[in-house]
């Protein structure tokens, strides 16, 4: 490597090899109590701790109702946990900030923008000038596959197009951490496969770090490279799984691939277990 | 050219008001009453009115309340119930007082108002003001309540701050009930105008038309009534282009809409 004299400083500093296991996201001993209706206190999340390493994809799998998109939710700064505290590099979550960008399943896309104002939104707000923010949006459009949509409004497109516009309107101010709420709960069968290989193949460009909650367990196995398994009632975590396969990842060969097989049946398996062992409900 | 379909679409309005018309016409000559005019003759009243210079006046003066009333109700409800939707304690502590003002009709609480203020333009624009006001702040608190809570997520992530909240999201997408009630409020302020002006008779189209009919002048009545009514339509049908504008993004395709344009 060719020495650079000293007009940019960052050239001479040694370049420190990136720490593969820095911690992002601490969960200390969240719990979280909600009351129903019948004024009874329901323990939805019960003293979950959690660490999330930088750039990696950690999928929470559980049941519903097991309080997995409420933990999201306070990774998120959108819920305060009724006891505990969760961290987001080293400082506490006080509330939502463009650090952590959620994408919701229900997509909550602006309706009165069109897709290029939706995407711009968060640059804009964030003080870019018009002019470049345009031309980051447009960019982004094009990566989720949305090129020549700019100017329809969401109520003109399908789900899964709409969910396209909102991981790009997320993307585009730049958070460290994607919080997806089961994002693609809401498509059919095959937009859901087509958004899932599309997520892998934009994530493997940058490797954020994301944080994924889903109740399907091929699409945790498929996508994450830990998966956190919750149980209901309370919510707790019942395990966490290294998904030590490689990437690149494609559906066709994973598919047939027999570690693959084995981490979604051992996790199958599991479940079930839980549900004859568990109190009757 | 317009398809047929498309031509019987756009005269359907004009064919209506000439059906109407007509039968006003067949009443009248049936009827032989002297305080029930036929169409024609209330309709070759309507110049006479428009070309007098106080007429026009005073007619100009009700549109003039009756703008100023809608205008500051808006300004003044919109906010109030977008806050409300928002906000339980705001909510809390207006909800009461809004439910005991809603049944009353304002015109009943013109003599206190008139005792109070006179029988000026005050009086009038107030009880306007107070007229369009509840539905305008009942449609914005609906729509307030009823923007999605991960819209507003999405917009706090994005480092907007509350009161941007409330401006840049809950409003816009509150903004077509808003829009509804502000309709609703148009309407209620042309009959609160004309009502203000029966009760308190110094001026204004309301004054015209009761003055007609003390002096037994039954023409000038009816052409008074088509005069206030097509003010109405008119006034409707532009605020119904506006609000199709403005909300087109929430708009079904191939809606008929509800009026008269």
């Amino acid at each position: 490597m060719k020495v650079v004299p000293s007009r940019s400083s960052e050239w001479v500093k040694p370049v420190t090899p990136q720490k593969p296991a820095s911690a992002i996201i601490e969960i200390d001993q969240v719990s979280q109590v909600f009351q129903t209706s019948s004024r009874k206190d329901h323990l939805a999340l019960s003293d979950i701790s959690l660490t999330i390493e930088e750039r990696a994809f950690v999928s929470i799998l559980g049941p519903s109702g097991c309080g997995k998109s409420t933990l999201l939710y306070i990774v998120g700064g959108f819920v305060s946990p009724t006891s505990g505290a969760a961290k987001m590099k080293e400082k506490a979550i006080t509330g939502p900030g463009p650090d952590r960008g959620p994408v919701f399943q229900e997509f909550a896309l602006f309706p009165w923008k069109t897709v290029l104002g939706n995407v711009m939104y968060g640059p804009r707000q964030q003080g870019v000038r018009a002019a470049e923010a345009e031309a980051q949006s447009r960019a982004l459009i094009e990566m989720v596959g949305l090129k020549g949509y700019e100017n329809f409004y969401p109520k003109e497109l399908s789900g899964g197009m709409k969910q396209r516009v909102a991981l790009a309107r997320t993307l585009a101010y730049h958070p460290e951490v994607l919080l997806m709420d089961e994002p693609f709960g809401a498509l059919d069968a095959h937009t859901r496969t087509r958004l899932q290989n599309d997520l892998l193949n934009i994530w493997e460009r940058d490797r954020k770090t994301v944080l994924f909650v889903t109740h399907s367990v091929d699409e945790a196995v498929f996508l994450s490279d830990k998966v956190v398994m919750m149980s209901k009632s309370p919510g707790r975590i019942r395990q966490v799984i290294d998904i030590d396969l490689p990437r690149p990842r494609r559906r066709s060969e994973l598919l047939l691939d027999a570690r693959y097989q084995k981490y979604v049946v051992d996790i199958e398996r599991m479940f079930d277990e839980s549900d004859e062992a568990g109190s009757p409900s | 050219m317009m398809s047929p379909a498309a031509l019987a679409r756009r005269t359907a309005p004009v064919f209506a008001c000439i059906g109407l018309l007509a039968i006003w016409q067949i009443a009248s000559l049936a009827l032989k009453n002297d305080s029930f005019p036929t169409a024609i003759e209330a309709i070759r009243a309507i110049p006479d009115i428009l070309g007098d210079k106080e007429a026009l006046i005073n007619i100009l003066a009700s549109l003039r309340r009756m703008a100023i009333g809608f205008g500051v109700a808006v300004l003044f409800s919109i906010p109030l119930g977008l806050l409300m939707g928002r906000s339980r304690a705001v909510a809390a502590f207006f909800n009461p007082l809004l439910m005991i003002i809603y049944p009353v009709p304002k015109a009943a609480l013109m003599p206190i108002i008139m005792l109070w203020l006179g029988v000026g333009d005050i009086t009038k624009t107030l009880v306007i003001f107070l007229g369009v006001s509840l539905p305008v702040i009942y449609h914005s608190f609906e729509g307030a309540k009823a923007v999605e809570e991960k819209m507003l997520w999405s917009g706090a992530a994005m480092g907007l701050s509350p009161l941007q909240r409330l401006v840049r999201i809950v409003l816009p997408a509150a903004l077509p009930e808003i829009l509804t009630g502000c309709r609703t409020g148009l309407v209620l302020a042309l009959i609160t105008m004309i009502t203000s002006e029966m009760i308190a008779r110094q001026s204004g189209a309301g004054n015209i038309l009761f003055n007609a009919l003390d002096m037994g002048q039954y023409d000038t009545v009816f052409a008074m009534i088509v005069i206030v009514g097509a003010m109405g339509i008119c006034l409707d049908a532009a605020f119904e282009r506006i609000r199709a504008r403005l909300v087109r993004w929430s708009e079904p395709q191939f809606d008929l809409p509800l009026s008269f344009s």
